[in-house]
């Protein structure tokens, strides 16, 4: 099993009487809110916890795309990955991902995508999220009648550019380009593996099959409410012939460790109950725009009467019921070794995507979960599924042939800082 | 009350399904519906059949028609409407158009003016000015919307329409009879915003001038989902265009003021023999 740790980035400092004050964290959130310096100081302090992620021996660090929000502030997750490329260098760097069909040419993507498989040595996952209603749609101005219709023609074309050797033109509906031909191709190939998040559409699950890429449950509302989904993606692999290989799946968790159980609500709370009551105060008006949501898609959620509609997040639950209800996995390592155990049978996920910073947690409790997870949990958990073989995880240089940041200058110090020639 | 007849127009493989209400005598009138479609043949519907054969075709994604594939962007939108027309064998009639409706029968009217014998606009949209922002019609929960559509928010269709938003709400007890009406609305407004996501403005402020058909824009005096300062616009840029407010009235001025928006179409129609 894998461990991949992910950062959303949120903004830390939303006023106490934020619910209160605002409809929502998203879209028109009145950015005076956003001090800028202290924004330069949580960026790098996320960095940081990345970047110990990667000293600790995690799979993966995980970043994503959001836009003109308080809950993430990664408008651009390929600058975060960028920097990550050059601070980090065992972790793969999972980008997931990029909205393609917000950039114009789609090739932007193919092109940084390249460039950071690249510079990191073929590092790189590749996500390719349809994106939130509120990014792509409010922010963006992407027409929800017609934007999975895009995405399809994004994704065509940026791995046809991946592969082509030979310029060639395209001639689609929404992009009309006389010459792609990239330049820098990816180290990997045929190109980086490609994950796509979903909410539990099937025709998300059919698009993975048959291409062969990684289906990313991404639901905050944890394990146990995902177990019906996740079957379900389980279930129309099989109806397909596709083999029930746990590394097709990954799934996102929030999880927060401390020494005892007794320790973890009174350590973690504040921050648990700032993520599910600021962070993802949604308004809802703006989460379902008419076209975005397929109608079987539609019919699906409104017939299934199962509460699982977008707007039930886990906002204004007590600890207790977050914890009973698998929203969060939270304790000491016993705890959470037993019940990631759990969630790994019951999902038959072989990725876990790990939100282990939340809300507004600090660096010491959050280093300190990661620390714990590391060494306390991680270990017992590695072999499972060991018996499948990863096909959707980066073929990267082998770490001999990996370039070290620095190691250029290092090099030619002594050269470069030699006394100047004086000449007569 | 006269009821419509209900009928569907097929125009050819690859191309939408059509249904089309029609109702009345006379001369003919082609109706085109706003964003909410045809819910009930109500308000201004009856009054105007009374005087009009009105054709009332619907949109693809509202009611039985089909086919939203096929219209990819505005303009094949426009030419839809001829192909209706056609298929009706109408020959430049009065075209009616609320909202939505109001801004394609204008770029109709602008497309090919000699097909249009007169034109009144209800509240359309199209235009875009910076300090009246037409209200976001998909950014919102469906029940706010409500004080932007209706001036008198407990006239009868308004209340008609909160009942309807409850449908709208997170609890999951809807009767199997109320998921379809849900999926319906839903249908509806994904072939609205098709069109008018996000900014529901392409380019008819321009085109205004070539329109030749006589032109009436009505509006009703206290809409707070499109302003009326946009009445004068059409009004300046429209060649022969007047202007009617009615008072008392929002956004849905043939759902909640029928009889006077009906009395001034036919006024003024009356006035141009």
């Amino acid at each position: 099993m894998k461990f991949n740790w992910f950062h959303l980035m949120p903004y830390r400092w939303l006023p106490d009487n934020f619910r209160e004050r605002y409809h929502g964290v998203w879209v028109d959130l009145p950015n005076a809110l956003y001090d800028p310096e202290r924004g330069h100081t949580l960026y790098n302090e996320y960095l940081d916890m990345l970047e110990y992620a990667d000293q600790l021996g995690y799979d993966a660090v995980g970043v994503n795309e959001h836009h003109q929000n308080g809950y993430g502030m990664m408008p651009s997750p390929n600058l975060m990955a960028a920097a990550l490329a050059r601070r980090t260098s065992k972790a793969m760097i999972l980008v997931l991902g990029n909205s393609i069909a917000l950039y114009n040419p789609p090739t932007r993507v193919a092109e940084e995508f390249a460039m950071l498989d690249v510079i990191s040595g073929g590092r790189l996952i590749a996500g390719f999220p349809v994106g939130t209603p509120m990014d792509v749609n409010y922010c963006y101005g992407q027409n929800p009648a017609t934007l999975r219709e895009k995405y399809r023609e994004a994704h065509d074309l940026i791995i046809k550019a991946w592969a082509e050797r030979e310029p060639f033109a395209w001639n689609g509906k929404y992009t009309k380009l006389r010459y792609v031909n990239l330049w820098p191709q990816p180290i990997q190939k045929p190109h980086p593996p490609v994950w796509i998040p979903g909410l539990g559409s099937i025709e998300t699950w059919d698009f993975c099959a048959e291409r062969g890429y990684n289906y990313s449950y991404l639901s905050f509302t944890g394990y146990k409410r995902a177990k019906k989904v996740v079957d379900g993606y389980w279930e129309r692999m099989a109806a397909l012939g596709k083999e029930a290989n746990p590394y097709s799946c990954a799934f996102f968790q929030q999880i927060c460790i401390s020494d005892t159980d007794a320790a973890c609500e009174r350590e973690w709370w504040p921050h648990v109950d700032y993520f599910f009551n600021r962070c993802l105060h949604l308004y809802p008006g703006m989460t379902a725009p008419p076209g975005y949501m397929t109608e079987a898609s539609i019919r699906a959620g409104v017939a299934a009467q199962a509460g699982n509609t977008s707007m039930n997040l886990g906002t204004n639950k007590s600890w207790k019921e977050l914890v009973e209800g698998g929203y969060i996995i939270a304790g000491s390592p016993a705890t959470i070794r037993q019940q990631v155990e759990e969630l790994a049978h019951s999902l038959r996920c072989g990725h876990l995507g790990l939100g282990l910073h939340m809300g507004s947690a600090p660096i010491e409790l959050t280093n300190r979960s990661t620390y714990l997870f590391a060494t306390e949990v991680m270990p017992h958990l590695r072999s499972l599924w060991s018996e499948w073989e990863d096909h959707w995880w980066p073929k990267a240089l082998p770490e001999a042939r990996r370039e070290k940041p620095g190691s250029h200058n290092a090099a030619v110090k002594a050269q470069v800082e030699r006394p100047m020639e004086v000449t007569a | 009350m006269n009821t419509p007849r209900s009928q569907i127009l097929n125009l050819g493989a690859n191309r939408p399904s059509v249904e089309v209400l029609e109702a009345g005598e006379g001369a003919p009138l082609l109706f085109l519906h706003g964003a909410g479609g045809i819910a009930a043949w109500e308000g201004a519907l009856p009054l105007l059949s009374a005087n009009y054969h009105v054709y009332a075709p619907l949109l693809p994604g509202f009611g039985q028609s089909t086919g939203l594939q096929y219209l990819e962007d505005q303009f094949d939108l426009f030419l839809h409407g001829f192909d209706v027309m056609e298929a009706l064998g109408l020959e430049r009639p009065f075209v009616v158009g609320e909202s939505l409706g109001g801004w394609m029968a204008a770029e109709m009217a602008a497309l090919r003016p000699k097909e249009i014998g007169r034109l009144a606009l209800a509240a359309p949209v199209g235009l875009w000015r910076d300090e009246a922002p037409v209200v976001d019609l998909f950014g919102k929960m469906v029940h706010e919307l409500i004080p932007y559509l209706f001036h008198n928010q407990s006239c009868p269709a308004a209340q008609r329409m909160m009942m309807l938003t409850m449908l709208f709400s997170d609890k999951d007890d809807r009767t199997q009879e109320q998921v379809e009406i849900l999926i319906a609305m839903s249908r509806g407004f994904r072939t609205a915003a098709k069109f008018l996501f996000p900014i529901p403005e392409h380019g008819l402020e321009h085109r205004l001038w070539r329109i030749a058909a006589p032109t009436l824009v009505v509006w009703g005096e206290q809409d707070r989902f499109v302003s009326p300062i946009y009445a004068e616009i059409f009004r300046e840029k429209i060649p022969n265009a007047e202007v009617v407010k009615i008072p008392g009235t929002g956004h849905l001025i043939g759902l909640e003021s029928p009889e006077p928006y009906a009395e001034a179409l036919l006024r003024w129609e009356r006035d141009q023999h």
